[in-house]
């Protein structure tokens, strides 16, 4: 039985990346139907069981819509804008181990589109390109709300990408390796979980990935009370979904980052030897959570202020994070390992 | 002028972190109550006699309308929504309505028309829901507005019976 | 405009007064006042002359009073101090130094236990009846009367629906029995046809042997009626009183010019003509031909994309390819061509346009170098001596003051079919022509028409809708010599526009050829 290696390849892109869009769309369900449950409302439940085919009926009327560009909008950029924020987002997807390793006869597949030894790296300057599609969509459009959204998404960005590099940071330094597979393998066992020997970086990440994603309570971007709706106010139909898409696969991205980094990725507590599938459900369950507490954590906080944001990331995040990366430095220089 | 002295906060406060489960937790539980939506199309909001609906003229139990188009209705109407043109009948009455319009899109559901009528020839129905694709279709003629007495009977017996009542208070 | 009265008696029987000597008044006290009062007039109009309202059923100022239905009783004492007591005022001549107190609880008391007897019988179909909004047994009982009757007794059944000729339908029930109707027609028609008859709570008014009513002025019993008993067949129902927008107006039937009110729905649809009280014209009245002509004023628009068939609105020329509506300024600027084209143009007036309309024409016409002349039909057989002249032309006078000369219609044909054009302005023009007449002119004449109805006329060049005479303001001169006022009474249709500002804007147009 031959099976060539670039089909090999095809299956796992195929599922991966279909796996991220689809999670990315049903994410636009949960959404509605936490913020409903939340306040004992039902949410969608009209097009399919339980609402569930409403993305589909979504992704339809959004591709059906009429699209308008504001007349002194810069055409190109506008045009290009979502895309360059939805791309990097499902790029990043590649690097992450959704799982171990499958053993089919004489092939072992490695469970990642791509196994490459500087995946933190990859992914940390995909998921800063994103930005890009932010400020530019804002810029191109021609608008105040849309280019004050744009400036808003780009000081964030760059105040808080600080931090979580240098969270990650330590986790590297701690773990010795920018490949995103060692990373996990070496996280076996829940003892070996790097939740315990860097337990402010968790939460410096988890933290973090809210003002990464733009999500709440950080979402100054958009900002609809100020902003009407901040960087994509006048864009339309499919091309304002392809914004929405993008947040939602940065919003997974980076919970399965999280996953990894922190949780041990496909490990299951207490049973190291699980086969490779319970692995995979191990690894969507602990990237859900964290999906879940985006969700949550929006419909439960209100917006902070642009200064009150600014504030924490400069004098609070990233002292905590340089003394965060200090300690552990001098650690693994002059620790016991 | 107020001067409010705003709490001292605690430290625990200022981190911030426990609040943040706190309000976490509040919405957690609140997550499994049961939800109080009503599926509108399907479970509509019941109505009785006291719902003041878009006005309907009644139908006697000999099938024709009470209205004789004497216009108190029309000139009670503070939205102008009632058109009413008469014209001779050889019934008893001499008098009935040729052309009896209401514009919904005007009427404001008031009922100073129910109570301007002096013949029980329209009364406030149940009826709440109003759509349609043009302006024209939501001027309600007489056909549409027409419903027989029996269908309007608890409104026309709460009338009768809260007419009784402020007649009291009067004598 | 002329003004002054005809100084050569006429025909009428309401001729311009003269300036008449000042009657001799007595002074009497009416509700604590001192006035002065005609001692030839009974008490009840010295009230109303003081602006005291004192009701009234069976009194009318146009007919004598007799005293039947009591609603009009007052105190009055023969003098200050004098003991008083209550008499029908429209039966009370004046005496001097009367003292009259309309205001006083016994006054009251009377008037109210006398409404109360008048609607033991009277029917509470209000909401059915023509008359409610204007009828003064509802005003006084609102005012007056008490709201519960105490009577066991059922009211008396009679007939609600008895014709009394082509006009008026009588409701027996409601009639409180003023007659009222009755004096009509012995004091001024001088023909009796009406009469109370049976006895008691049968009483009823009716026709000698059930004949129906004749003559010209029946509709005038409905508006004296003080009730609902008397109504117009035209109106029955048509419309609620309050509805009906009131504007003061003139009637065009005749050169009697009868002060009238046009009454319309919703401000839209003439529905009634009445007439107006004017001394020196109408006094209360005016003829049934004149009360019912709201047909020449309420022409239907024409169908959906057709010219011919009814009003005759905006613009219309004929192209290639038969008459075709165009804009106003293109049409001047045609029919401005086409008048001057012709050496001599023939132009004719309706006896319908005011006193405005034929100075605008006659600077058209000083312009043309031509005469205008009006069209004057030969009297009709509807004169009288009462109101109706006989004449069918509502401003004869005043086109005969501004020099206009008549012109019989067989005339005006055979000038029309030799001339190489002719206008035709006002409204009624064709008909009064005639329109079958009109038609059969040949092709070759050029026929411009401003007319309110749009015929099919082969020689038709172009035609200018008008405003009727209930939409358009302006003054007719009657017979006598006495301005008649027109006001907008209902808004022409769109696309017509006042005929003395066509007539101007057509001389803008023949003045200034060169610049077009």
């Amino acid at each position: 039985m031959e099976v060539p290696l670039p089909l090999i390849w095809l299956v796992k892109i195929v599922v991966i990346f279909g796996g991220l869009v689809s999670t990315a769309a049903l994410m636009s369900l949960a959404e509605r139907k936490v913020s409903a449950w939340m306040q004992y409302r039902i949410g969608p439940n009209r097009v399919g069981p339980f609402g569930l085919l409403q993305p589909l009926a979504d992704g339809v009327k959004f591709i059906f819509k009429e699209e308008l560009i504001p007349a002194g909008a810069n055409k190109f950029m506008f045009r290009l804008a979502p895309a360059l924020s939805a791309a990097p987002a499902m790029l990043t997807m590649a690097v992450i181990p959704i799982g171990g390793t499958v053993v089919l006869g004489e092939y072992s597949i490695p469970l990642s589109i791509a196994d490459v030894d500087i995946g933190v790296l990859f992914l940390l300057a995909f998921s800063g390109l994103s930005i890009y599609g932010v400020i530019l969509g804002g810029w191109a459009s021609n608008s105040k709300y849309s280019l004050l959204g744009g400036l808003r998404a780009s000081a964030q960005m760059i105040s808080y990408e600080l931090t979580l590099i240098l969270t990650i940071l330590a986790v590297v330094a701690l773990e010795g390796t920018l490949n995103l597979r060692t990373i996990s393998e070496n996280q076996q066992h829940v003892g070996e979980w790097n939740i315990w020997t860097q337990p402010l970086a968790f939460v410096l990440f988890t933290i973090t990935m809210f003002a990464e994603t733009n999500r709440h309570p950080f979402d100054f971007a958009e900002c609809e009370p100020e902003l009407v709706g901040g960087f994509h106010t006048e864009y339309s139909a499919m091309r304002f979904a392809l914004y929405f898409l993008g947040e939602y696969c940065a919003m997974t991205v980076l919970s399965c980052l999280n996953a990894t980094l922190f949780l041990g990725g496909p490990s299951v507590p207490f049973w190291p030897e699980a086969p490779w599938f319970v692995g995979i459900a191990a690894f969507c369950l602990k990237a859900g959570f964290f999906l879940f507490l985006f969700l949550w954590v929006r419909w439960s906080l209100p917006r902070m202020r642009f200064d009150q944001l600014m504030r924490l990331g400069w004098k609070v995040f990233l002292p905590l994070a340089l003394a965060n990366l200090l300690i552990t430095g001098g650690f693994i220089a002059f620790g016991a390992h | 002028m107020v001067i409010v002295q705003r709490k001292e906060l605690t430290l625990a406060e200022r981190l911030y972190l426990p609040e943040i489960f706190r309000g976490l937790s509040i919405t957690f539980r609140k997550f499994f109550e049961k939800p109080i939506t009503r599926q509108y199309p399907e479970e509509p909001l019941p109505t009785d006699e006291v719902t003041r609906g878009q006005p309907r003229l009644v139908v006697k139990d000999d099938g024709n309308i009470a209205c004789v188009s004497c216009g108190m209705c029309e000139i009670a109407c503070p939205a102008y929504a009632i058109t009413i043109d008469g014209g001779e009948t050889d019934r008893q009455i001499e008098r009935e309505p040729k052309r009896f319009e209401i514009d919904m899109l005007r009427c404001i559901l008031c009922g100073f028309c129910e109570e301007a009528c002096p013949k029980d020839a329209i009364f406030m129905s149940n009826e709440l829901e109003l759509a349609d694709y043009t302006r024209r279709g939501l001027i309600y003629d007489m056909e549409k507005l027409k419903r027989p007495k029996s269908a309007l009977q608890p409104r026309i017996d709460y009338v009768y019976k809260i007419n009784k009542r402020w007649r009291r208070t009067q004598a | 405009m002329s003004q002054t009265p005809n100084p050569a008696p006429s025909s009428s029987p309401n001729p311009a007064p003269a300036p008449a000597a000042k009657p001799a008044t007595i002074k009497i006290q009416v509700d604590g006042r001192e006035v002065e009062a005609d001692p030839k007039q009974p008490l009840i109009r010295a009230c109303h002359d003081q602006g005291v309202d004192v009701p009234m059923y069976c009194y009318h100022p146009g007919l004598s009073p007799v005293g039947s239905c009591r609603i009009c009783q007052v105190e009055v004492a023969a003098g200050p101090g004098q003991p008083s007591r209550v008499v029908a005022a429209c039966r009370t001549p004046v005496s001097p130094g009367m003292v009259v107190q309309t205001d006083t609880p016994k006054a009251h008391e009377t008037r109210r236990e006398c409404l109360e007897f008048l609607l033991k019988n009277h029917p509470l179909d209000c909401p059915i009846c023509d008359k409610a909004g204007e009828c003064d047994l509802q005003d006084y009982s609102f005012n007056e009367g008490q709201g519960k009757g105490r009577s066991s007794e059922p009211r008396r059944k009679l007939e609600k629906r008895k014709s009394l000729g082509d006009v008026i339908v009588l409701d027996e029930e409601r009639c409180i029995l003023c007659s009222r109707c009755v004096r009509f027609f012995q004091e001024v028609t001088h023909k009796p046809q009406l009469t109370v008859s049976g006895l008691g709570s049968r009483s009823t008014i009716a026709t000698f042997a059930d004949k129906p009513l004749s003559g010209n002025y029946q509709g005038n019993i409905a508006d004296i009626c003080p009730v609902g008993a008397l109504t117009l067949k035209p109106f029955r129902f048509q419309a609620r009183v309050w509805n009906l927008s009131k504007t003061l107006s003139t009637c065009a039937e005749c050169s009697r010019g009868c002060s009238i009110t046009v009454e319309a729905l919703r401000g839209k649809e003439v529905k009634r003509f009445r007439p107006r009280y004017n001394p020196q014209v109408n006094q209360h009245w005016m003829c049934d031909v004149g009360r019912f002509a709201y047909a020449p004023v309420t022409q239907p628009l024409p169908p959906e994309g057709s010219i011919v068939g009814g009003r005759l609105i905006g613009a219309t020329i004929r192209g290639y390819n038969g008459l075709e509506r165009v804009e106003l300024e293109s049409a001047l600027a045609e029919i401005a061509d086409l008048l001057r084209a012709s050496s001599k143009p023939l132009v004719l007036l309706s006896p319908f346009v005011t006193q405005e309309e034929a100075r605008a024409a006659l600077e058209l016409c000083a312009s043309l170098g031509v005469a205008p002349r009006f069209v004057s039909p030969a009297p009709n057989n509807l004169k009288d001596d009462l109101l109706h002249t006989g004449d069918p032309c509502p401003n004869r006078r005043g086109l005969s003051d501004l020099g206009i000369a008549p012109i019989e219609p067989a005339a005006a044909l055979t000038e029309l079919a030799s001339a190489s054009a002719a206008l035709l302005v006002g409204e009624r023009v064709q008909a009064l022509l005639g329109v079958a007449e009109l038609a059969k002119l040949t092709t070759a004449a050029r026929l411009v028409v401003l007319d309110v109805v749009a015929h099919d006329l082969a020689a038709l060049d172009a035609a200018l809708g008008v405003p009727t005479h209930v939409e358009k303001s302006g003054q007719w001169i009657n017979v006598d010599g006495h301005v008649g006022v027109l006001n907008v009474a209902v808004p022409a249709p769109a696309g017509v526009a006042p005929l003395d500002r066509t007539l101007r804007e057509l001389l803008e147009h023949c003045r200034a050829p060169a610049a077009r």
